[in-house]
């Protein structure tokens, strides 16, 4: 491979691109502070300080209603929050590319079989089968990720599979047929790499979604509230009357770690928009180089130096 | 003399991209005589849309005029406001989009579309305007009946007629005409032709066309201006450009034009050897109808696209098969590499019968044998790989070559399709080549794994005429090298005249006239045989108005 692959041309161009490169410098220092993070602080379950004392030097972010150090609970919940949502995530990617491309790829009647799946999936009404597999299922980090991924695979699976119909069509694909390639290698050698924006998308956008239904799901008590994770403070803390008695340090941490890594993975989302669309980034561009009343009137705009 | 109609000068047109501007339009100049038929001649990418779009100032930004003057009755129109420029639209200057069907609306019967020139430049009222519409398709003689149809039901001849109504609605002085006839079958495009000239001496207006077509326009322009990437290589008149003009790239240009009638010149390829047809024939089609369903759930109509077709091709052997668009010839080649099955007929291979299967379980033993080489090489090769991926593919999966030998049997095989140094041209991605070099990428790749026999549907007609006799000239060669057979599919019967042994000639889906490439252009039998090669002999249009 040389430099000029498309795919090397991508790589390079995320890094370059800024969005996408705070985006993901602050996904990976969030990742490894949920990983090595919790070897240096505090033990997040133990009773360390008078309940819902305020933050202080002694426990920066305060104690929460259980005299549990806030710091020590956000840094630690990280970590499971991250592990279900990005394998969450991944899962519903590779369900989605598996079934959604067999069905995009073969047609006919896989595709009708397929498809039906995929459709009875759709039409479940994803919040109270959530509700309801999370209270019957043994609670806990797996049975919440077996959840997300089984009400949240169906769209990404159509996604793709209209993605691979209309890419099965192409003379490149066809030419790999008549030269005698088998069906698997074509779709995941020929076709799969051109779909590599929209996958890693999709996973961005899976696991975004996977954040917030996780910690709506534990924020209701159908998580294991024994375990430590970002919906099981909100639910401690909202438990705690947190909002009553005016202690915001209890939510505040952990509310504002939501919204940075969802903020974090969609800026790397409109990184690789444009990056594999330029033409996003060149609009910008001319638009500024540009009188504005030459804009959108329909007339090509006349820049003439020596006039 | 007559004055200028228009006078370009020095015109630039800049596209501003991320990195350095794309400069599209290079110091073009040149003047439009009142009452003249100026022909602006270029391959694709040349920048001859460019030009004629900032004539009447469509193009968007990020396009931009920087530098030049287009003078229109002397009045610079790249100074004018907005407002001005709106005005100076299809009253002053109309023009004549390529494609009909995307030029015309389908959502709005023709009425709307032609009703709403006169009643927005000349406040007509709709009694008024109708009136007048029906009198301009008579002018391009469609039925006044028509009025109410929408685009979808007139054929691709009548939509082009519809928009050149449109373009004369005002009976503007300059119309622009941009490829007008390049989506059309040559016999149409004839009648189009036609039509614009004789209308042209009642109305009395100047024409811009634009093409990438040099043989049409030595039929009738009066001037010619040949552009190549960006710049205007050569003006001159019709006459002298038809001598070889001046400039090398003119005379590349007039030299490799390929004509259907009259004596066959020696200079493209030498006089095909013919090859004994005898014994079992390598592929043979047996009475292969093929019909579509088409149609939502309650209006299911069938199209035949192939009736009761029969061929036989033996080794080694050249076969033009030539029909204009819906003729059946790309169903044909679906229908030999098994993309397609067919509703009835058989297929022998080495005279052993295929079984109707599946298309995607065709056996690989078959697909050694029959290869493919597809009309749009910007398609055909995944943007993803590069050129050594493509090739060592097929050589892999059908074992042509041991492993340790791959690398040496790739580079020989690119430099034979000319694309040498094979080192270097195998490390290419797609998208690093030119249009040319990749349809040759993908002559190789057919021929990598040692086919019997090769499909090459339309291989030339994505690419710009100067490289045109280029890949046919390699085809033959490979022919001769490998003694491969190839089906040639084309829409040019001058160019299947040049590589072909036989030819026959498709119309919808039937098989019209078949005979020895040379015979059957000396001595055509069919009616429509004879049209084709009319069509495509230079001169042709002198006669046409002659036999009027």
């Amino acid at each position: 491979m040389n430099k000029n692959s498309i795919l090397k041309r991508w790589g390079r161009g995320i890094i370059k691109n800024k969005k996408a490169s705070f985006g993901l410098y602050f996904v990976s220092s969030l990742i490894g502070l949920s990983i090595f993070g919790p070897l240096f602080t505090l033990d997040p379950t133990a009773f360390l300080g008078a309940p819902l004392s305020p933050p202080s030097l002694e426990h920066f972010f305060g104690t929460n209603g259980q005299g549990q150090d806030v710091l020590s609970q956000t840094i630690a919940g990280a970590r499971q929050t991250l592990l279900v949502a990005f394998t969450t995530g991944f899962f519903v990617v590779i369900i989605g590319a598996f079934i959604g491309g067999a069905a995009g790829y073969y047609g006919g009647k896989v595709d009708d079989f397929l498809s039906l799946i995929i459709n009875v999936f759709l039409v479940m009404p994803g919040l109270p089968l959530m509700v309801i597999l999370a209270s019957w299922l043994p609670p806990g980090p797996l049975t919440l990720a077996g959840v997300l991924i089984l009400t949240g695979w169906a769209w990404n699976a159509r996604v793709i599979r209209s993605q691979m119909m209309s890419l099965k069509g192409r003379d490149f694909v066809l030419a790999a047929i008549i030269s005698g390639e088998s069906n698997s290698r074509i779709i995941f050698v020929e076709i799969m790499p051109r779909m590599l924006s929209l996958l890693a998308s999709s996973f961005i956008g899976a696991s975004v979604y996977a954040i917030g239904a996780q910690v709506g799901l534990e924020f209701l008590g159908l998580g294991d509230v024994s375990t430590v994770s970002w919906g099981t403070n909100l639910y401690w803390a909202s438990n705690d009357l947190a909002l009553l008695t005016g202690s915001w340090w209890t939510f505040v941490p952990t509310g504002l770690s939501i919204a940075l890594i969802s903020f974090s993975l969609t800026l790397i989302n409109f990184g690789i928009d444009e990056v594999t669309n330029p033409r996003l980034i060149s609009e910008k561009n001319w638009k500024k180089e540009l009188p504005d009343n030459t804009l959108n009137n329909g007339v090509t705009p006349v820049v003439r130096k020596n006039v | 003399m007559s004055k200028n109609l228009i006078s370009i000068k020095n015109l630039d047109v800049k596209y501003i991209t991320n990195k350095k501007p794309v400069h599209a339009v290079k110091d073009v100049s040149f003047d439009i005589k009142k009452g003249e038929i100026f022909g602006l001649v270029g391959e694709s990418g040349c920048g001859k849309s460019t030009v004629v779009q900032s004539i009447i100032r469509t193009l968007n930004p990020p396009a931009i005029i920087t530098n030049g003057y287009i003078k229109y009755n002397n009045k610079d129109i790249l100074s004018l406001s907005v407002s001005e420029v709106r005005k100076l639209r299809w009253s002053q200057i109309s023009i004549v989009m390529q494609s009909a069907l995307n030029a015309l609306n389908p959502v709005l019967t023709i009425k709307e579309q032609i009703i709403d020139v006169f009643i927005t430049h000349k406040g007509m009222s709709k009694f008024e305007a109708v009136e007048k519409s029906k009198e301009l398709l008579e002018l391009v003689d469609i039925d006044r009946d028509r009025l109410e149809s929408y685009a979808h039901e007139l054929s691709g001849g009548m939509r082009q007629r519809v928009v050149l109504a449109i373009a004369l609605a005002l009976t503007p002085p300059l119309i622009i005409m941009d490829e007008p006839t390049t989506a059309l079958d040559v016999i149409i495009e004839r009648e189009i032709l036609l039509k614009i000239l004789e209308l042209r001496k009642s109305l009395d207006f100047t024409i811009l066309f634009i093409t990438h077509d040099l043989n049409l326009l030595l039929e009738f322009a009066d001037k010619i201006g040949v552009m190549k990437k960006g710049e205007l290589v050569e003006v001159d008149i019709t006459k002298k450009i038809k001598l070889g003009g001046e400039k090398e790239y003119t005379k590349k240009l007039i030299s490799s034009l390929p004509s259907a009638s009259g004596k066959r010149g020696i200079e493209f390829f030498p006089e095909p050897n013919l090859p004994s047809k005898t014994g079992i024939p390598m592929l043979e089609m047996k009475n292969i109808n093929k019909e579509y369903l088409i149609g939502g759930f309650f209006k299911k109509k069938t199209l035949h696209a192939v009736k009761d077709f029969s061929l036989r091709i033996f080794k080694g052997e050249i076969i033009g098969l030539v029909g204009e668009s819906g003729s059946g010839k790309s169903t044909i080649a679906q229908l030999i590499t098994r993309l397609e099955t067919q509703t009835s007929g058989s297929i022998l291979l080495n005279g052993t019968d295929l079984k109707r299967n599946r298309s995607k379980n065709v056996s690989l033993g078959y697909r050694k044998k029959v290869q493919m080489i597809f009309q749009d090489p910007f398609g055909s090769l995944n943007n993803i790989h590069n050129v050594y991926h493509h090739l060592s593919r097929p050589i892999l999966r059908h074992n042509i070559v041991p492993k340790i030998k791959l690398e040496k049997y790739i580079y020989k095989l690119l430099e034979s399709v000319e694309l040498s140094p094979g080192k270097l041209f195998a490390k290419k991605f797609p998208h690093e080549m030119s249009g040319g070099e990749r349809q040759r990428v993908a002559i190789a790749r057919a021929l990598s794994v040692k086919p019997d026999l090769v499909i090459a549907d339309e291989p030339t007609s994505m690419l710009d005429v100067s490289i045109r006799m280029d890949i046919l000239r390699i085809l033959a060669k490979l022919r001769n090298e490998h003694n491969v057979a190839i089906l040639f599919i084309t829409h040019d019967l001058a160019s299947a005249r040049y590589l072909a042994d036989r030819i026959i000639v498709l119309q919808n889906g039937k098989k019209i006239e078949q005979g020895i490439a040379e015979d059957l252009i000396q001595s055509p039998k069919e009616l429509y045989t004879k049209q084709l090669i009319a069509a495509a002999s230079p001169g042709w249009l002198e006669n046409a108005i002659l036999e009027q």
